[in-house]
Protein backbone atom coordinates (compact mmCIF):
# COMPACT_ATOMS: atom_id res chain seq x y z
CA UNK A 1 0.00 0.00 0.00
CA UNK A 2 2.97 2.19 -0.89
CA UNK A 3 0.38 5.03 -2.56
CA UNK A 4 -2.51 3.99 -0.65
CA UNK A 5 -2.94 7.77 0.19
CA UNK A 6 -3.42 8.76 -2.92
CA UNK A 7 -6.57 7.23 -3.02
CA UNK A 8 -7.80 8.94 0.27
CA UNK A 9 -6.62 12.07 -1.59
CA UNK A 10 -8.66 11.28 -4.65
CA UNK A 11 -11.42 10.15 -2.11
CA UNK A 12 -11.18 13.58 -0.15
CA UNK A 13 -11.80 15.44 -3.54
CA UNK A 14 -14.59 13.81 -5.32
CA UNK A 15 -16.44 14.26 -1.88
CA UNK A 16 -15.44 17.72 -1.83
CA UNK A 17 -16.65 17.76 -5.86
CA UNK A 18 -19.49 16.07 -4.61
CA UNK A 19 -20.65 19.16 -2.80
CA UNK A 20 -20.31 17.35 0.15
CA UNK A 21 -19.89 19.96 3.61
CA UNK A 22 -16.11 20.66 3.66
CA UNK A 23 -15.93 19.19 7.66
CA UNK A 24 -17.17 15.51 6.12
CA UNK A 25 -15.06 15.33 3.05
CA UNK A 26 -12.14 15.60 5.55
CA UNK A 27 -13.87 13.72 8.33
CA UNK A 28 -14.71 10.47 6.43
CA UNK A 29 -11.33 10.88 4.24
CA UNK A 30 -9.79 10.51 7.36
CA UNK A 31 -11.35 7.96 8.96
CA UNK A 32 -11.29 5.83 5.78
CA UNK A 33 -7.72 5.94 5.71
CA UNK A 34 -6.99 5.17 9.26
CA UNK A 35 -9.48 2.39 9.50
CA UNK A 36 -8.04 0.86 6.44
CA UNK A 37 -4.41 1.38 6.33
CA UNK A 38 -4.00 1.48 10.24
CA UNK A 39 -5.39 -0.07 13.52
CA UNK A 40 -6.38 3.01 14.91
CA UNK A 41 -9.64 2.59 17.33
CA UNK A 42 -12.74 3.92 16.19
CA UNK A 43 -13.65 5.35 19.62
CA UNK A 44 -10.26 7.68 19.49
CA UNK A 45 -10.93 8.59 16.34
CA UNK A 46 -13.88 10.18 17.34
CA UNK A 47 -12.50 11.49 20.72
CA UNK A 48 -9.87 13.14 18.69
CA UNK A 49 -12.55 14.95 16.77
CA UNK A 50 -14.74 15.66 19.50
CA UNK A 51 -11.62 17.08 21.44
CA UNK A 52 -10.04 18.78 18.85
CA UNK A 53 -12.49 21.68 19.78
CA UNK A 54 -11.52 21.33 23.78
CA UNK A 55 -9.24 24.27 22.93
CA UNK A 56 -9.06 27.84 24.67
CA UNK A 57 -7.79 29.33 21.49
CA UNK A 58 -10.80 28.73 19.74
CA UNK A 59 -12.72 31.46 21.24
CA UNK A 60 -10.63 34.13 19.82
CA UNK A 61 -12.85 32.83 16.34
CA UNK A 62 -16.19 33.49 18.14
CA UNK A 63 -15.73 36.86 19.32
CA UNK A 64 -14.21 38.58 16.34
CA UNK A 65 -17.05 36.74 14.50
CA UNK A 66 -19.22 38.37 16.95
CA UNK A 67 -17.35 41.96 17.02
CA UNK A 68 -17.69 42.20 12.95
CA UNK A 69 -21.06 40.90 13.07
CA UNK A 70 -22.02 43.84 16.25
CA UNK A 71 -20.82 46.58 13.90
CA UNK A 72 -22.12 45.23 10.74
CA UNK A 73 -25.84 45.69 12.44
CA UNK A 74 -25.46 48.56 14.27
CA UNK A 75 -23.57 52.06 12.35
CA UNK A 76 -20.19 52.06 13.41
CA UNK A 77 -19.10 51.43 9.27
CA UNK A 78 -21.36 54.45 8.70
CA UNK A 79 -18.92 55.97 10.55
CA UNK A 80 -15.78 54.67 9.38
CA UNK A 81 -16.60 55.77 6.07
CA UNK A 82 -17.53 59.02 6.53
CA UNK A 83 -13.87 59.18 8.97
CA UNK A 84 -11.82 57.68 5.89
CA UNK A 85 -14.07 60.19 3.27
CA UNK A 86 -13.26 63.48 5.03
CA UNK A 87 -9.76 62.55 4.73
CA UNK A 88 -9.12 61.93 1.49
CA UNK A 89 -12.35 62.21 -0.43
CA UNK A 90 -11.10 65.61 -1.77
CA UNK A 91 -8.34 63.80 -3.51
CA UNK A 92 -9.04 62.85 -7.24
CA UNK A 93 -10.55 59.80 -6.98
CA UNK A 94 -10.99 60.34 -3.12
CA UNK A 95 -14.22 58.38 -2.92
CA UNK A 96 -12.56 55.42 -4.15
CA UNK A 97 -9.35 55.53 -2.28
CA UNK A 98 -12.04 56.29 1.07
CA UNK A 99 -13.65 53.10 0.17
CA UNK A 100 -9.99 51.05 0.38
CA UNK A 101 -9.51 53.05 3.67
CA UNK A 102 -12.65 52.24 4.70
CA UNK A 103 -12.37 48.33 4.05
CA UNK A 104 -8.74 48.87 5.76
CA UNK A 105 -10.46 49.84 9.16
CA UNK A 106 -13.18 47.47 8.85
CA UNK A 107 -10.44 44.70 8.67
CA UNK A 108 -9.01 46.42 11.38
CA UNK A 109 -12.12 45.26 13.63
CA UNK A 110 -13.61 42.03 11.77
CA UNK A 111 -11.62 39.02 10.18
CA UNK A 112 -13.92 38.60 7.24
CA UNK A 113 -13.62 39.45 3.80
CA UNK A 114 -17.34 38.19 2.94
CA UNK A 115 -18.36 40.53 6.02
CA UNK A 116 -16.49 43.46 4.07
CA UNK A 117 -17.60 43.24 1.16
CA UNK A 118 -21.55 43.02 2.66
CA UNK A 119 -20.65 46.04 5.15
CA UNK A 120 -18.67 48.25 2.78
CA UNK A 121 -19.71 47.56 -0.43
CA UNK A 122 -23.11 47.72 0.44
CA UNK A 123 -22.45 51.78 1.35
CA UNK A 124 -19.80 52.51 -1.15
CA UNK A 125 -20.83 51.22 -4.82
CA UNK A 126 -24.30 53.24 -4.92
CA UNK A 127 -22.09 55.99 -3.37
CA UNK A 128 -19.18 56.06 -5.73
CA UNK A 129 -21.94 55.49 -9.18
CA UNK A 130 -24.09 58.48 -7.38
CA UNK A 131 -20.63 60.45 -7.56
CA UNK A 132 -20.30 59.36 -11.23
CA UNK A 133 -17.52 57.03 -10.91
CA UNK A 134 -17.26 54.25 -13.60
CA UNK A 135 -19.72 50.71 -13.02
CA UNK A 136 -16.80 48.50 -14.00
CA UNK A 137 -14.25 50.14 -11.78
CA UNK A 138 -16.81 50.67 -9.05
CA UNK A 139 -17.79 47.14 -8.82
CA UNK A 140 -13.73 46.30 -9.66
CA UNK A 141 -12.42 48.03 -6.53
CA UNK A 142 -15.36 47.30 -3.82
CA UNK A 143 -14.93 43.32 -4.59
CA UNK A 144 -11.54 43.79 -4.21
CA UNK A 145 -10.54 46.19 -1.56
CA UNK A 146 -12.50 44.02 0.83
CA UNK A 147 -9.33 41.28 0.65
CA UNK A 148 -8.27 44.07 3.53
CA UNK A 149 -10.36 42.02 5.96
CA UNK A 150 -8.43 39.36 6.14
CA UNK A 151 -4.68 40.99 5.64
CA UNK A 152 -5.57 43.56 8.22
CA UNK A 153 -5.74 41.63 11.30
CA UNK A 154 -7.26 40.47 13.06
CA UNK A 155 -8.14 37.27 10.12
CA UNK A 156 -9.88 34.45 10.67
CA UNK A 157 -7.51 32.83 8.27
CA UNK A 158 -4.73 33.51 10.24
CA UNK A 159 -6.17 32.47 13.91
CA UNK A 160 -6.44 29.46 12.30
CA UNK A 161 -3.02 29.47 10.21
CA UNK A 162 -1.46 30.34 14.10
CA UNK A 163 -3.18 26.93 15.81
CA UNK A 164 -2.25 24.61 13.03
CA UNK A 165 1.42 25.64 12.82
CA UNK A 166 1.45 26.99 16.61
CA UNK A 167 3.54 30.48 15.55
CA UNK A 168 2.45 33.28 18.46
CA UNK A 169 -0.92 34.68 16.62
CA UNK A 170 0.05 37.81 18.02
CA UNK A 171 3.51 38.21 16.03
CA UNK A 172 1.25 36.99 12.82
CA UNK A 173 -0.86 39.24 13.31
CA UNK A 174 1.60 41.84 13.36
CA UNK A 175 2.30 40.72 9.66
CA UNK A 176 -0.64 42.07 8.00
CA UNK A 177 0.30 45.49 8.52
CA UNK A 178 2.83 46.54 5.87
CA UNK A 179 1.23 44.13 3.12
CA UNK A 180 -2.48 45.93 4.30
CA UNK A 181 -0.84 49.54 3.76
CA UNK A 182 0.90 48.08 0.76
CA UNK A 183 -2.61 47.50 -1.05
CA UNK A 184 -3.90 50.46 0.47
CA UNK A 185 -1.28 52.76 -1.34
CA UNK A 186 -1.76 50.41 -4.64
CA UNK A 187 -5.46 50.34 -5.00
CA UNK A 188 -5.07 54.33 -4.29
CA UNK A 189 -2.40 55.06 -6.95
CA UNK A 190 -4.72 53.37 -9.22
CA UNK A 191 -8.10 55.17 -8.56
CA UNK A 192 -6.25 58.21 -8.33
CA UNK A 193 -4.93 57.68 -12.13
CA UNK A 194 -8.34 56.18 -13.27
CA UNK A 195 -9.88 59.64 -11.89
CA UNK A 196 -7.61 62.00 -13.71
CA UNK A 197 -8.24 59.80 -17.07
CA UNK A 198 -12.02 59.69 -16.72
CA UNK A 199 -11.77 63.46 -15.16
CA UNK A 200 -13.84 62.75 -12.33
CA UNK A 201 -14.95 65.31 -10.63
CA UNK A 202 -13.28 66.06 -7.14
CA UNK A 203 -15.07 66.69 -3.91
CA UNK A 204 -14.15 69.84 -2.19
CA UNK A 205 -12.10 70.27 0.49
CA UNK A 206 -13.37 70.10 4.09
CA UNK A 207 -13.25 72.49 6.60
CA UNK A 208 -11.32 71.98 9.56
CA UNK A 209 -15.00 72.26 11.65
CA UNK A 210 -16.49 69.27 9.13
CA UNK A 211 -13.42 67.02 9.53
CA UNK A 212 -13.87 67.63 13.62
CA UNK A 213 -17.31 67.08 13.51
CA UNK A 214 -16.75 63.38 11.42
CA UNK A 215 -13.82 62.46 13.76
CA UNK A 216 -15.97 62.88 16.73
CA UNK A 217 -18.99 61.36 15.48
CA UNK A 218 -16.60 58.76 14.51
CA UNK A 219 -15.05 58.70 17.92
CA UNK A 220 -15.82 55.48 19.64
CA UNK A 221 -16.07 53.32 16.31
CA UNK A 222 -12.08 54.23 15.11
CA UNK A 223 -11.16 53.19 19.35
CA UNK A 224 -12.57 49.96 18.38
CA UNK A 225 -9.08 48.98 16.84
CA UNK A 226 -7.14 51.18 19.43
CA UNK A 227 -8.32 48.97 21.58
CA UNK A 228 -8.25 45.95 20.21
CA UNK A 229 -4.24 46.58 19.21
CA UNK A 230 -3.21 48.89 21.40
CA UNK A 231 -4.78 46.31 24.43
CA UNK A 232 -2.78 43.18 22.65
CA UNK A 233 1.06 44.91 21.82
CA UNK A 234 0.83 46.87 24.82
CA UNK A 235 0.72 43.60 26.85
CA UNK A 236 -2.22 44.91 28.36
CA UNK A 237 -4.23 41.29 27.15
CA UNK A 238 -4.02 38.63 24.60
CA UNK A 239 -5.17 38.20 21.30
CA UNK A 240 -7.84 35.52 22.45
CA UNK A 241 -9.09 38.45 25.46
CA UNK A 242 -9.00 41.09 23.06
CA UNK A 243 -11.71 39.48 21.09
CA UNK A 244 -13.66 39.28 23.87
CA UNK A 245 -12.79 42.94 24.98
CA UNK A 246 -13.74 44.06 21.67
CA UNK A 247 -17.15 42.48 21.40
CA UNK A 248 -17.80 44.16 25.01
CA UNK A 249 -16.89 47.29 24.09
CA UNK A 250 -18.80 46.82 20.51
CA UNK A 251 -22.28 46.33 22.15
CA UNK A 252 -21.19 48.71 24.78
CA UNK A 253 -20.92 51.24 22.11
CA UNK A 254 -23.90 50.19 19.69
CA UNK A 255 -26.49 49.44 22.71
CA UNK A 256 -26.12 52.45 24.81
CA UNK A 257 -23.96 55.19 22.83
CA UNK A 258 -24.98 55.31 19.34
CA UNK A 259 -28.06 53.29 20.39
CA UNK A 260 -28.56 51.56 17.16
CA UNK A 261 -28.91 48.05 18.46
CA UNK A 262 -31.99 46.55 20.76
CA UNK A 263 -32.30 43.20 22.72
CA UNK A 264 -33.77 41.31 20.13
CA UNK A 265 -30.99 41.89 17.75
CA UNK A 266 -28.00 41.09 20.37
CA UNK A 267 -29.83 37.70 20.65
CA UNK A 268 -29.74 37.48 16.83
CA UNK A 269 -26.34 38.61 16.28
CA UNK A 270 -25.73 36.43 19.21
CA UNK A 271 -26.87 33.53 17.83
CA UNK A 272 -25.61 33.92 14.03
CA UNK A 273 -22.08 34.74 15.03
CA UNK A 274 -22.22 31.04 17.04
CA UNK A 275 -23.93 29.24 13.98
CA UNK A 276 -21.20 31.27 11.44
CA UNK A 277 -18.39 30.27 14.06
CA UNK A 278 -19.61 26.56 14.61
CA UNK A 279 -19.39 26.42 10.63
CA UNK A 280 -15.92 27.55 10.28
CA UNK A 281 -15.00 25.79 14.16
CA UNK A 282 -16.50 22.14 12.33
CA UNK A 283 -14.12 22.28 9.35
CA UNK A 284 -10.84 22.18 12.37
CA UNK A 285 -12.29 19.02 14.05
CA UNK A 286 -12.85 17.79 10.26
CA UNK A 287 -9.38 18.94 9.63
CA UNK A 288 -7.82 17.31 13.12
CA UNK A 289 -9.08 13.47 11.89
CA UNK A 290 -7.40 14.28 8.60
CA UNK A 291 -3.99 15.23 10.06
CA UNK A 292 -4.35 12.47 12.12
CA UNK A 293 -4.28 9.95 9.11
CA UNK A 294 -1.79 12.31 7.48
CA UNK A 295 0.66 12.02 10.31
CA UNK A 296 0.52 8.38 11.11
CA UNK A 297 1.09 7.92 7.16
CA UNK A 298 3.76 10.50 7.70
CA UNK A 299 2.54 12.19 3.94
CA UNK A 300 3.72 15.61 5.07
CA UNK A 301 7.17 14.11 5.24
CA UNK A 302 6.99 12.10 1.97
CA UNK A 303 5.70 15.20 0.43
CA UNK A 304 8.64 17.54 1.46
CA UNK A 305 11.26 14.58 0.68
CA UNK A 306 9.32 14.77 -2.94
CA UNK A 307 9.63 18.74 -3.15
CA UNK A 308 13.00 18.79 -2.12
CA UNK A 309 14.44 15.97 -4.41
CA UNK A 310 12.96 18.06 -7.66
CA UNK A 311 13.43 21.98 -6.41
CA UNK A 312 16.26 22.93 -4.53
CA UNK A 313 15.61 26.89 -4.20
CA UNK A 314 13.41 28.49 -1.43
CA UNK A 315 13.05 30.93 -4.54
CA UNK A 316 11.15 28.70 -7.04
CA UNK A 317 9.63 26.73 -4.04
CA UNK A 318 7.91 30.30 -3.13
CA UNK A 319 6.61 30.76 -6.81
CA UNK A 320 5.78 27.16 -7.47
CA UNK A 321 3.95 27.28 -4.07
CA UNK A 322 2.49 31.03 -4.74
CA UNK A 323 1.36 29.38 -8.57
CA UNK A 324 -0.65 26.47 -6.69
CA UNK A 325 -2.25 28.73 -3.89
CA UNK A 326 -3.98 30.64 -6.41
CA UNK A 327 -4.96 28.07 -8.39
CA UNK A 328 -6.41 26.37 -5.32
CA UNK A 329 -8.10 29.51 -4.09
CA UNK A 330 -10.09 29.69 -7.28
CA UNK A 331 -12.10 26.79 -6.33
CA UNK A 332 -11.81 26.32 -2.41
CA UNK A 333 -12.37 28.90 0.39
CA UNK A 334 -9.73 30.42 2.43
CA UNK A 335 -10.61 28.75 5.75
CA UNK A 336 -11.03 24.79 3.95
CA UNK A 337 -7.73 25.21 2.30
CA UNK A 338 -5.71 26.53 5.12
CA UNK A 339 -6.57 23.90 7.41
CA UNK A 340 -5.86 21.02 4.67
CA UNK A 341 -2.77 22.09 3.20
CA UNK A 342 -0.82 24.33 6.30
CA UNK A 343 -0.03 20.65 7.70
CA UNK A 344 1.57 19.77 4.60
CA UNK A 345 3.59 22.71 3.72
CA UNK A 346 5.15 22.61 7.11
CA UNK A 347 8.07 19.89 6.73
CA UNK A 348 9.10 21.61 3.40
CA UNK A 349 9.17 25.29 5.06
CA UNK A 350 11.69 24.04 7.54
CA UNK A 351 13.23 22.40 4.75
CA UNK A 352 13.50 25.57 2.75
CA UNK A 353 14.36 28.05 5.64
CA UNK A 354 11.22 29.65 5.32
CA UNK A 355 10.06 31.65 8.09
CA UNK A 356 6.25 30.09 9.19
CA UNK A 357 4.97 33.89 10.06
CA UNK A 358 6.09 34.80 5.97
CA UNK A 359 4.51 32.09 4.66
CA UNK A 360 1.09 32.73 6.70
CA UNK A 361 1.01 36.10 5.30
CA UNK A 362 1.95 34.82 1.69
CA UNK A 363 -0.67 31.89 1.82
CA UNK A 364 -3.31 34.24 3.61
CA UNK A 365 -2.67 37.23 0.55
CA UNK A 366 -2.82 34.67 -2.16
CA UNK A 367 -5.79 32.25 -1.15
CA UNK A 368 -7.54 36.18 -0.38
CA UNK A 369 -6.67 36.49 -3.79
CA UNK A 370 -8.97 33.51 -4.60
CA UNK A 371 -12.54 35.49 -2.97
CA UNK A 372 -12.11 37.51 -6.76
CA UNK A 373 -11.09 34.74 -8.79
CA UNK A 374 -13.84 33.10 -10.78
CA UNK A 375 -15.24 30.30 -11.14
CA UNK A 376 -15.62 30.18 -7.29
CA UNK A 377 -14.50 33.97 -5.92
CA UNK A 378 -17.16 34.85 -3.09
CA UNK A 379 -17.07 38.48 -3.12
CA UNK A 380 -17.40 38.39 -7.28
CA UNK A 381 -21.13 37.13 -6.27
CA UNK A 382 -21.92 39.36 -3.76
CA UNK A 383 -21.09 42.24 -5.66
CA UNK A 384 -22.60 40.69 -8.87
CA UNK A 385 -25.52 40.52 -6.88
CA UNK A 386 -25.34 43.99 -5.64
CA UNK A 387 -25.02 45.43 -8.61
CA UNK A 388 -27.14 42.97 -11.05
CA UNK A 389 -24.19 41.95 -12.71
CA UNK A 390 -22.77 38.54 -14.18
CA UNK A 391 -19.95 36.91 -12.81
CA UNK A 392 -17.91 37.65 -16.53
CA UNK A 393 -18.88 41.43 -16.07
CA UNK A 394 -17.51 41.53 -12.33
CA UNK A 395 -14.50 39.22 -13.03
CA UNK A 396 -13.59 42.01 -15.78
CA UNK A 397 -13.52 44.33 -13.90
CA UNK A 398 -10.97 43.10 -11.15
CA UNK A 399 -8.48 42.51 -13.26
CA UNK A 400 -6.38 45.43 -12.50
CA UNK A 401 -6.90 44.79 -9.00
CA UNK A 402 -5.68 41.05 -9.30
CA UNK A 403 -2.92 42.54 -11.02
CA UNK A 404 -1.68 44.81 -8.31
CA UNK A 405 -2.01 42.07 -5.59
CA UNK A 406 0.11 40.16 -7.60
CA UNK A 407 3.18 42.36 -7.75
CA UNK A 408 2.41 43.06 -4.13
CA UNK A 409 2.55 39.00 -3.47
CA UNK A 410 5.39 38.76 -5.24
CA UNK A 411 7.02 41.53 -3.71
CA UNK A 412 6.35 40.42 -0.34
CA UNK A 413 7.93 36.72 -1.25
CA UNK A 414 11.18 38.34 -1.95
CA UNK A 415 11.26 40.78 0.07
CA UNK A 416 10.27 38.81 3.74
CA UNK A 417 11.75 41.88 5.58
CA UNK A 418 8.95 43.79 4.51
CA UNK A 419 6.32 41.14 6.38
CA UNK A 420 8.43 40.46 9.36
CA UNK A 421 9.62 43.59 10.10
CA UNK A 422 6.88 44.58 12.46
CA UNK A 423 7.06 40.91 14.21
CA UNK A 424 10.81 41.45 15.09
CA UNK A 425 10.37 45.19 16.20
CA UNK A 426 7.85 44.07 18.62
CA UNK A 427 10.11 40.96 19.70
CA UNK A 428 8.39 38.03 18.17
CA UNK A 429 10.52 36.94 16.28
CA UNK A 430 14.17 36.08 17.25
CA UNK B 1 -49.72 16.52 7.63
CA UNK B 2 -45.52 15.83 7.35
CA UNK B 3 -45.08 19.74 6.95
CA UNK B 4 -46.61 20.62 9.77
CA UNK B 5 -45.06 18.30 12.12
CA UNK B 6 -41.55 19.53 10.32
CA UNK B 7 -42.90 22.81 11.31
CA UNK B 8 -43.55 22.04 14.87
CA UNK B 9 -40.30 19.83 15.35
CA UNK B 10 -38.38 23.00 13.91
CA UNK B 11 -39.91 25.28 15.90
CA UNK B 12 -38.98 23.41 19.54
CA UNK B 13 -35.32 22.75 17.71
CA UNK B 14 -35.16 26.12 17.12
CA UNK B 15 -36.10 27.31 20.47
CA UNK B 16 -33.36 25.12 21.64
CA UNK B 17 -30.53 26.33 19.39
CA UNK B 18 -31.29 29.50 19.58
CA UNK B 19 -31.42 30.17 23.33
CA UNK B 20 -28.85 27.65 24.68
CA UNK B 21 -26.24 29.66 21.96
CA UNK B 22 -27.50 32.62 22.81
CA UNK B 23 -27.00 31.95 26.55
CA UNK B 24 -23.98 29.59 26.24
CA UNK B 25 -21.97 32.18 24.13
CA UNK B 26 -23.20 35.30 26.46
CA UNK B 27 -22.28 33.62 29.31
CA UNK B 28 -18.66 32.42 28.21
CA UNK B 29 -18.19 36.45 26.69
CA UNK B 30 -19.31 37.80 30.40
CA UNK B 31 -17.12 35.54 32.38
CA UNK B 32 -13.71 35.97 30.52
CA UNK B 33 -14.40 39.83 30.19
CA UNK B 34 -14.84 39.89 33.93
CA UNK B 35 -11.71 37.11 34.33
CA UNK B 36 -9.73 40.30 32.12
CA UNK B 37 -10.57 42.69 33.96
CA UNK B 38 -9.90 41.09 37.22
CA UNK B 39 -6.41 39.89 35.92
CA UNK B 40 -5.44 43.07 35.30
CA UNK B 41 -7.43 45.68 37.23
CA UNK B 42 -7.10 44.03 40.59
CA UNK B 43 -4.06 40.89 39.80
CA UNK B 44 -6.91 38.49 40.62
CA UNK B 45 -7.86 35.41 38.69
CA UNK B 46 -10.70 32.66 38.67
CA UNK B 47 -9.13 30.64 36.87
CA UNK B 48 -12.19 28.80 35.67
CA UNK B 49 -14.00 30.71 32.73
CA UNK B 50 -10.80 29.31 30.85
CA UNK B 51 -12.12 25.58 31.54
CA UNK B 52 -15.67 26.82 31.05
CA UNK B 53 -15.40 28.71 27.93
CA UNK B 54 -13.69 25.51 26.23
CA UNK B 55 -17.08 23.23 27.18
CA UNK B 56 -18.81 26.30 25.38
CA UNK B 57 -17.02 26.53 22.56
CA UNK B 58 -17.33 22.64 21.98
CA UNK B 59 -21.40 22.97 22.99
CA UNK B 60 -21.72 25.94 20.47
CA UNK B 61 -19.61 24.14 17.32
CA UNK B 62 -21.63 20.58 17.75
CA UNK B 63 -24.84 22.09 18.52
CA UNK B 64 -24.01 25.14 15.88
CA UNK B 65 -24.34 22.42 13.25
CA UNK B 66 -27.66 21.77 13.38
CA UNK B 67 -28.93 25.62 12.81
CA UNK B 68 -25.90 25.85 10.20
CA UNK B 69 -27.63 22.43 7.83
CA UNK B 70 -31.14 24.65 8.32
CA UNK B 71 -29.74 27.58 7.20
CA UNK B 72 -27.76 25.96 4.75
CA UNK B 73 -24.54 27.56 5.65
CA UNK B 74 -22.65 24.69 5.62
CA UNK B 75 -18.96 25.29 3.82
CA UNK B 76 -19.07 23.22 0.66
CA UNK B 77 -17.26 23.38 -2.83
CA UNK B 78 -19.39 24.32 -4.72
CA UNK B 79 -17.41 24.27 -7.68
CA UNK B 80 -19.05 21.30 -10.32
CA UNK B 81 -22.53 22.33 -9.80
CA UNK B 82 -21.55 25.92 -11.22
CA UNK B 83 -19.34 24.23 -14.42
CA UNK B 84 -22.43 21.68 -14.80
CA UNK B 85 -25.87 23.21 -13.47
CA UNK B 86 -27.80 20.00 -14.30
CA UNK B 87 -25.77 18.50 -11.54
CA UNK B 88 -26.52 20.65 -8.96
CA UNK B 89 -29.53 18.91 -7.40
CA UNK B 90 -28.68 15.54 -7.63
CA UNK B 91 -25.53 16.74 -6.01
CA UNK B 92 -27.37 18.00 -3.38
CA UNK B 93 -28.80 14.87 -2.37
CA UNK B 94 -25.60 13.14 -2.53
CA UNK B 95 -24.52 15.95 0.16
CA UNK B 96 -27.60 15.30 1.84
CA UNK B 97 -27.03 11.60 2.32
CA UNK B 98 -23.80 11.89 3.64
CA UNK B 99 -25.02 14.09 5.89
CA UNK B 100 -27.83 11.96 7.24
CA UNK B 101 -24.95 9.34 7.40
CA UNK B 102 -22.77 11.29 9.09
CA UNK B 103 -25.48 12.16 11.80
CA UNK B 104 -25.76 8.36 12.62
CA UNK B 105 -22.29 7.62 12.33
CA UNK B 106 -21.84 10.33 14.90
CA UNK B 107 -24.99 9.87 16.92
CA UNK B 108 -23.83 6.21 17.70
CA UNK B 109 -20.18 6.80 18.18
CA UNK B 110 -21.20 9.75 21.21
CA UNK B 111 -23.81 7.09 22.51
CA UNK B 112 -20.36 4.52 23.18
CA UNK B 113 -18.00 7.75 24.47
CA UNK B 114 -20.57 9.07 26.17
CA UNK B 115 -21.53 5.78 27.82
CA UNK B 116 -17.51 4.82 28.57
CA UNK B 117 -17.22 8.07 30.06
CA UNK B 118 -20.10 7.25 32.68
CA UNK B 119 -18.66 4.40 33.39
CA UNK B 120 -15.28 5.79 34.25
CA UNK B 121 -16.66 8.53 36.51
CA UNK B 122 -14.16 11.18 34.50
CA UNK B 123 -14.82 14.69 35.10
CA UNK B 124 -13.57 17.92 34.32
CA UNK B 125 -10.56 19.54 35.92
CA UNK B 126 -11.30 22.75 37.40
CA UNK B 127 -14.95 22.74 37.29
CA UNK B 128 -15.19 18.82 38.09
CA UNK B 129 -18.13 18.30 35.73
CA UNK B 130 -19.12 15.06 34.89
CA UNK B 131 -17.20 14.43 31.22
CA UNK B 132 -19.97 12.27 30.11
CA UNK B 133 -22.27 16.02 29.78
CA UNK B 134 -19.45 17.03 27.92
CA UNK B 135 -19.92 13.85 25.86
CA UNK B 136 -23.41 13.99 24.90
CA UNK B 137 -22.89 17.42 22.61
CA UNK B 138 -22.30 14.41 20.30
CA UNK B 139 -25.12 12.25 20.20
CA UNK B 140 -27.32 16.27 20.43
CA UNK B 141 -25.23 17.01 17.39
CA UNK B 142 -26.50 13.83 15.66
CA UNK B 143 -29.84 14.39 16.16
CA UNK B 144 -29.93 17.91 15.43
CA UNK B 145 -28.06 17.50 12.26
CA UNK B 146 -30.33 14.41 11.09
CA UNK B 147 -33.36 16.10 12.08
CA UNK B 148 -32.16 19.28 10.30
CA UNK B 149 -31.55 17.18 6.97
CA UNK B 150 -34.58 15.93 6.73
CA UNK B 151 -35.70 19.20 7.06
CA UNK B 152 -34.03 20.36 4.30
CA UNK B 153 -34.52 17.46 2.11
CA UNK B 154 -38.64 18.20 2.70
CA UNK B 155 -38.25 21.44 1.41
CA UNK B 156 -35.82 20.40 -2.10
CA UNK B 157 -38.48 17.99 -2.84
CA UNK B 158 -41.62 20.99 -2.35
CA UNK B 159 -39.88 23.84 -3.84
CA UNK B 160 -42.33 26.19 -2.47
CA UNK B 161 -40.41 26.23 0.43
CA UNK B 162 -36.76 26.37 -1.15
CA UNK B 163 -34.60 29.09 0.73
CA UNK B 164 -30.93 30.23 -0.66
CA UNK B 165 -28.84 27.66 -2.14
CA UNK B 166 -25.73 25.89 -0.60
CA UNK B 167 -23.38 29.35 0.75
CA UNK B 168 -19.62 29.01 0.64
CA UNK B 169 -18.21 31.28 3.59
CA UNK B 170 -15.92 32.99 5.23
Amino acid sequence: MEHSYLIIILLLLGMMAATVPVFMSLFFSGVLGILFFSDYPMMLVVQSFFRSMDKFALVVVLFFILCGNIMTKGTIVDKLIKVANVVVGFLPGGLAMAGTIACGLFGAISGSTVATVVAIGGFMIPALMENGYNEKFTLGIMTSAPVLGIIIPPSISMILYSMVTNVSLEGLFLTGFVPGIMIIIGFSIYSYFHAKVKRYETQPIPSFKEVVAVFKEGFWSLMLPVVIFGGIYSGAFTANEAAVVASVYAFIVEIFIHRDMKFNDVKDVVVSSAVTSATLLIIVAGATTFGRYLTLENIPGQLADAVTAHIHSPWVFLMVVNVMLLVVGMFMDIISATLLLTPVFIPMLYAFNIDLMHFGLLMTLNLGIGYITPPLGVSLYITGAMSNRDLIYVSKSVVPFILIQLVILAILSYIPALVLYLPKAFGYLG
Amino acid sequence: MIEKSLKTIDKLFSFFEDWTLFITTMVALVTLFIEVVLRYGFNKSLGWPDELVREVIMYTTFIGCGAAIKNRSMIVIDALPQVVPRLKRPLLFVSHAFTLFFSVFIFYYGIRNTALQIRTHQSTIILEIPLWIIFTFLPMMGVGMFFRTLQVIWEDLHPKLEEEGPKKSD
